[in-house]
């Protein structure tokens, strides 16, 4: 059977599997513990249990000693629950994390449209408001089955009782083949959410950049109609990559809003156009080339916001830092999954 | 009705700034720069140390209460195996020679690393740098005091323990690790983050604690096992001050990165080298061995550093050149130390051997490429000649390189059968290496290493007999002049396991201790 654990300072609650490690469930829900060895020597991951009874399982006696034990430490590396548990781990408290609670919606297809050949806008009315961060994502569930698949929100919070999802087929993949395939407007859904920590840091009031590859445009996307939305004043740049102008969706709907704001700017970049088409005016090139060159290779006093394909984003991280923007001022949509837990993998950065 | 507000509780980050506040204030009295003298010198930029991410958040509260249980612990598992005569429980009397490596070799090296830490703790500018390396440097301290603790039982019964702090001042491979950290804390204070807290506790520590530690284990020594477990749970807090400095260094300003990549390719190499001593004693000093130099030098540099220096990339750091020799060397270093060891025997306070039939079967397996090709034909002529009554001692004095102080054994990367010589003149001297890389770091800081105390430079201008000692007499024997001078008794400290008082001693001992006789 399984139970819940509560991450503090975050207050957020997730399921921890039967004979699961504290950090193995924290790391797949997307939650970064600070860890090492893995194998309770280092301590590294050393939490404080507030409430509830864990197994300590193979910690060391030299990592973890008696007196942690009665005061209530565990190490999260080989700590497994026995009862609903509440820790209190060393992360950060993020001043701009609403922590809004996750809620299960009966949602009706309203729209579909085809953004790209290969992605499809979904409009789904809900039967009551969501609240959610612009950057979030919810979970999509196919009638039936147990199977789910998230998907970042791609309108504003703002609009509450109805959300955008922009969703690319993938070759083979079950959820947005059938997406693609079988979904019309009027079907009835389930969806869960709001889940997510990627969301604007708006409390650090520096300048914006969004850095975006194919249908990674979602949560920028929604987070710049945000921004925008509350009349932000702070300069926004969205530089968004796609391999070829009929990939390049929303396109028209950006440079309407460069013109209307001042402080926003936009910078769409195609990595495979022919170099005699004159049809394309813009950047030629990966994301990465083009905030370089937008930037001219100085990126400090900014916040980045990264999403797209794990390659685009690995290219940009390095181009920021390149830069002089580092780890503490780079956001991605970065979700640790089991296999990263156990890949080797150096503990030079945490979250990027 | 009025309610009690609760007060928004402080995160533990929040909390730890509240505590470690104003701990950098600017001086008056004195300008800051008369006051922190060192931190400029080597030309790195610092702009703002608030910058500083905390590795670690421990009060010396926690700190202290930590420390007492881990001491309780491990002194009580020490004493069980004292009274138990737990040493001879290990696996054969050869082990304990790994010991005394250890005791003479690393472990003043942790009270040098107190000692480094300690001085740029108190050199640093910024508070959470400097409340770290005070944590690191009374952790050190501690380090050295256990291991003096744990191997102190074994000063009771066998040789080569007794002297190990004067030996480590004066024999000949003891200066590979005395010098590797005499030049660590004579070098500016960011220098010696990136010696010692980066590329030692970083990139290399795992190559020399799980060798001797799980070598510990496998071999029955549960004392010296215990000191490691209890040190392991202090190397996570000493490897992320390592890679925070670093990062802070190469995120304060884009001129430190040449620097810090000089110190990275300039300590890497240097730990490469002193780590041939450990190598050598995972391939031939475990009765029962853990994993071989090779896969040791696969597994914790060539996959987890290679991790480390793909993220490392980012900053505009690339794989330090010596890795490339190094990585070739794996397949030779151990063996040609230990065949060193092996002729200069009776210059060594320990013992050493010819391996016996299913070790060097071992050895064959586990180096493919090389050890039948070049290393086992000499093994087997030398344990024949052993057995014929000619067991070779080498009485002549080996060249040693200037910079690493390793005898000139090692063997050109694309020539396994000739030796590597490499040489450079200053001010009208000549100097000499083992490899290209140590060469390179001379010639970058020539002034600093052509003071180096080259044991037999020293022995040969005769600075290495003790006062009373006349070498111009009649029958003069300057190498036991030179060994009485260590502090090695002849026939008891040094020459071969085979016959050796050790040997002879465990064996009775054992047998005592499982008959009525």
């Amino acid at each position: 059977m399984s139970y819940q654990l509560t991450i503090e300072p975050l207050n957020q609650t997730i399921e921890v599997e039967d004979g699961q490690t504290i950090l193995d469930a924290s790391l797949r829900a997307g939650i970064y513990l600070p860890h090492a060895c893995c194998h309770g020597l280092c301590a590294t991951c050393k939490v404080k249990v507030v409430d509830g009874e864990v197994d300590h399982g193979e910690a060391s006696n030299f990592a973890l000693m008696d007196y942690e034990r009665e005061e209530g430490s565990c190490l999260a590396c080989c700590a497994t629950l026995q009862s609903d548990v509440i820790i209190e781990a060393e992360i950060e408290v993020e001043a701009d994390a609403q922590n809004l609670p996750v809620q299960d919606f009966n949602a009706t297809v309203t729209r579909i449209e085809n953004l790209t050949p290969t992605i499809k806008g979904i409009w789904l009315s809900l039967d009551q408001d969501i609240q959610f961060q612009a950057g979030q994502y919810i979970n999509f569930h196919l009638p039936n089955e147990t199977t789910s698949r998230a998907f970042s929100l791609a309108s504003a919070p703002a609009a509450k009782n109805e959300i955008e999802l922009n969703v690319r087929l993938v070759p083979g993949g079950k959820v947005t083949t059938w997406i693609h395939k079988t979904l019309q407007v009027g079907d009835s859904i389930k969806i869960s959410g709001p889940y997510g920590r990627f969301f604007v840091r708006k409390s650090a009031a520096v300048p914006l950049l969004f850095l975006a590859g194919g249908s990674g445009l979602s949560s920028p996307r929604s987070m710049i109609l945000d921004l925008l939305n509350e009349d932000c004043t702070l300069p926004i740049t969205l530089i968004y990559g796609a391999r070829s102008l009929d990939e390049l969706y929303y396109h028209a709907d950006f440079t309407a809003l460069a013109a209307q704001h001042s402080n926003f700017t936009y910078v769409p970049a195609l990595s495979n156009v022919d170099a005699d088409d004159q049809m394309w005016a813009g950047f030629r090139g990966f994301v990465h080339e083009a905030a370089k060159a937008h930037f001219n290779n100085d990126f400090r006093d900014h916040k980045a916001y990264l999403c797209g394909p794990p390659v685009m984003i690995d290219a940009c991280i390095t181009t920021l830092m390149q830069g002089r923007l580092f780890e503490r001022d780079i956001y991605t949509e970065k979700f640790f999954s089991a296999a990263d837990a156990q890949q080797v993998r150096s503990p030079l950065f945490r979250k990027i | 009705m009025d309610m009690k507000v609760a007060a928004k509780k402080l995160g533990l980050k929040e909390r730890y700034a509240a505590m470690t506040r104003g701990l950098d204030w600017e001086t008056t009295y004195q300008p800051m720069d008369t006051v922190y003298p060192y931190d400029k010198f080597e030309g790195i930029k610092i702009h703002d140390w608030d910058k500083w991410e905390d590795p670690f958040r421990l009060t010396m509260d926690a700190y202290w209460k930590y420390q007492a249980e881990k001491e309780r612990k491990l002194y009580a598992i020490l004493d069980a195996f004292n009274q138990n005569n737990g040493h001879l429980g290990v696996t054969d009397a050869r082990y304990i020679n790994a010991l005394k490596l250890f005791l003479t070799a690393v472990t003043p090296l942790e009270y040098m690393a107190h000692r480094g830490f300690a001085h740029v703790g108190r050199q640093l500018r910024g508070a959470g740098a400097r409340v770290a390396c005070q944590m690191q440097a009374l952790d050190e301290l501690r380090h050295a005091q256990t291991q003096i603790h744990s191997l102190s039982n074994y000063n009771k019964h066998y040789n080569g323990f007794h002297d190990w702090r004067h030996m480590h001042d004066r024999i000949w491979y003891l200066s590979v690790p005395k010098s590797f950290f005499d030049d660590a804390v004579t070098a500016g204070p960011f220098e010696y983050m990136v010696a010692i807290g980066f590329s030692f506790e970083y990139v290399l520590t795992n190559l020399l604690f799980v060798p001797f530690i799980s070598g510990a284990a496998y071999n029955g020594d549960m004392g010296a096992m215990a000191f490691g477990f209890s040190a392991q749970s202090d190397e996570a807090r000493h490897m992320t001050l390592g890679l925070e400095m670093i990062k802070f260094m190469l995120e304060q300003d884009p001129a430190n990165l040449p620097i810090v990549q000089g110190w990275i390719d300039k300590w890497t190499w240097r730990g490469v080298r002193m780590l041939t001593i450990v190598g050598m004693m995972m391939d031939y000093m475990l009765p029962k061995r853990v994993m071989s130099w090779k896969e040791a030098w696969e597994i914790y540099f060539e996959e987890s550093g290679g991790a480390l220096f793909k993220d490392l990339a980012r900053y505009g750091i690339t794989i330090p050149k010596c890795v490339a020799q190094a990585t070739i060397e794996k397949e030779h270093i151990t063996h040609q130390a230990w065949t060193t060891f092996y002729q200069y025997g009776a210059a060594a306070a320990f013992n050493t051997w010819i391996p016996e039939k299913e070790e060097l079967d071992w050895l064959s397996e586990k180096y493919p490429n090389t050890f039948d090709k070049y290393y086992r034909p000499r093994l087997e002529y030398l344990g024949e000649q052993a057995k014929q009554g000619k067991r070779f001692y080498s009485t002549t004095l080996p060249m040693l390189c200037q910079c690493c102080q390793i005898p000139m054994f090692f063997t050109e990367p694309d020539d396994p059968t000739k030796i590597c010589y490499r040489e450079s003149d200053h001010n009208g001297e000549k100097y000499h290496f083992c490899s290209d890389h140590c060469k390179e770091i001379f010639d970058h800081e020539p002034e600093k290493y052509v003071q180096a105390w080259m044991p037999v430079h020293q022995i040969y201008q005769g600075n290495c007999f003790k006062p009373d000692v006349d070498p111009t007499a009649e029958g003069f024997d300057p190498l036991a002049a030179v060994l009485d001078w260590y502090n090695i008794q002849f026939g008891r400290d040094n020459l071969d396991f085979e016959g050796s008082e050790d040997q002879k001693n465990f064996d009775t001992w054992r047998q005592t201790a499982k008959s009525n006789g």
